[in-house]
């Protein structure tokens, strides 16, 4: 009985010296595997390239945007001079990439949630309207000759609406500004907004179920109709929205 | 003599149990500390390494619109600060600023870590980064300005 029990304590110990030596050779493979672990994806860096041209060129359309909305008179080709000095630009600003940017203009109807915007030049506004828009549209094609990439189709979209609710109420109106993808903007403050005729004295923004957000505009002095909404958002872009529409 | 079998028997599926809870409780333990493991840097591929960390880095400030605030603005102390927070802190920079005629914009340094390491490391990674302009309410003209940042390894 004694030796049973004895040999039995043994076996124990074996399996436990068994699991034991596994662990330290699983351990060795891991630390072996962690210090040797080497990975290298070349294809990231162009990757990180063609997102750089990719943003650069919407902020290019956002400025071009700004620029036109903003000038008086307007200047239809303002984008698509930008555009031309942009695509010369890039082989200075990536030397030794060969990297060429087409780009179509959009120079047609679009309807926008029941809107047609008639774009000239990737241009358009539609403005002194109770819902009015900035809006911009280019379709790029990128090659990137160092890296054999051809026909990189991206788009940049841009539209800032602004969109009077309703007839002012004493020294107060409500308006919506929203994005091309119908999402609200959300950190518009009283320098952002110019009524007409009215100092804006406040701005402040609540929650909506409709509109997700709604600014509250507070001027000096009562406001009259028609009234004249002016917004600049946070690129510069700028919508006139005018209550009743003219 | 059945009883003390039994018990014997019970004694031994015990430690079974208990070996492989220690068991899980190592390998654990392993896995957690291989979380925090730094996996070592290639010489052959330090250069391409450090460019796409330039690249990533000069890409989230330019996607959040500091990067043209900051340079447009010429806040180069707040350059230097948020290069410093975004990048590794052994990854030294050195950021020139030229407009398209070739003319250095930055008329201070934007610059971290030991002017040494520029000069002795092998591996010095330089990226060129484009930056369209900056608009504002008042002005929204296309200014073209390049970032030339040069990183290296401590």
């Amino acid at each position: 009985m004694k030796m049973i029990r004895h040999n039995n304590k043994g076996q124990f110990v074996i399996i436990a010296a068994l699991l034991i030596a596994i662990m330290i050779i699983s351990i060795g493979a891991l630390m072996h595997t962690a210090v040797t672990y080497y990975k290298h994806e070349p294809w990231e860096e162009y990757l990180t390239l063609i997102g750089n041209i990719e943003l650069n060129s919407r902020q290019l359309v956002e400025l071009s945007l700004a620029n036109y909305t903003n000038s008086n008179p307007k200047n239809p080709s303002i984008l698509e001079d930008n555009l031309r000095k942009w695509q010369t630009n890039l082989t200075a600003i990536y030397p030794g990439r060969e990297a060429y940017l087409n780009y179509t203009l959009a120079n047609q109807a679009y309807n926008v949630d029941g809107i047609t915007i008639n774009y000239e030049s990737g241009l358009a506004y539609i403005w002194e309207k109770q819902t009015s828009l900035s809006a911009a549209n280019v379709t790029f094609t990128l090659n990137i000759a160092s890296i054999g990439l051809t026909g990189y189709k991206f788009t940049v979209t841009t539209l800032v609406k602004l969109k009077i609710l309703s007839p002012p109420a004493g020294d107060v109106i409500n308006v919506t500004v929203t994005l091309e993808d119908g999402m609200p903007i959300t950190d518009l403050t009283k320098d952002n907004f110019q009524v007409d005729n009215a100092d804006v004295v406040s701005v402040s923004s609540t929650y909506d179920p409709t509109y997700q957000i709604v600014y509250t505009i507070r001027c000096a002095n009562p406001i009259s109709t028609p009234v004249t909404v002016k917004l600049w958002d946070l690129r510069g872009i700028q919508v006139t929205a005018k209550y009743p529409s003219s | 003599m059945e009883r003390i079998n039994i018990t014997k028997n019970t004694r031994g599926q015990m430690r079974i149990v208990e070996v492989i809870l220690a068991s899980f409780v190592i390998i654990f333990a392993l896995s957690f500390t291989n979380i925090f493991a730094i996996t070592p840097t290639s010489q052959k591929y330090e250069v391409t390494e450090l460019q796409k960390l330039g690249y990533n880095t000069l890409h989230d400030l330019d996607e959040q619109g500091l990067l043209a605030r900051f340079v447009y603005n010429h806040e180069w102390e707040n350059l230097t600060s948020a290069l410093r927070v975004l990048l590794p802190l052994d990854v030294y920079f050195n950021v020139t600023i030229y407009d398209l005629q070739g003319t250095k914009v930055n008329n201070v340094p934007i610059f971290y870590g030991d002017r040494e390491a520029f000069a002795t490391s092998k591996n010095v990674a330089s990226i060129s980064y484009g930056l369209v302009g900056y608009p504002t309410r008042l002005s929204a003209t296309y200014t073209p300005q390049i970032l030339i940042i040069q990183l290296v390894r401590g």
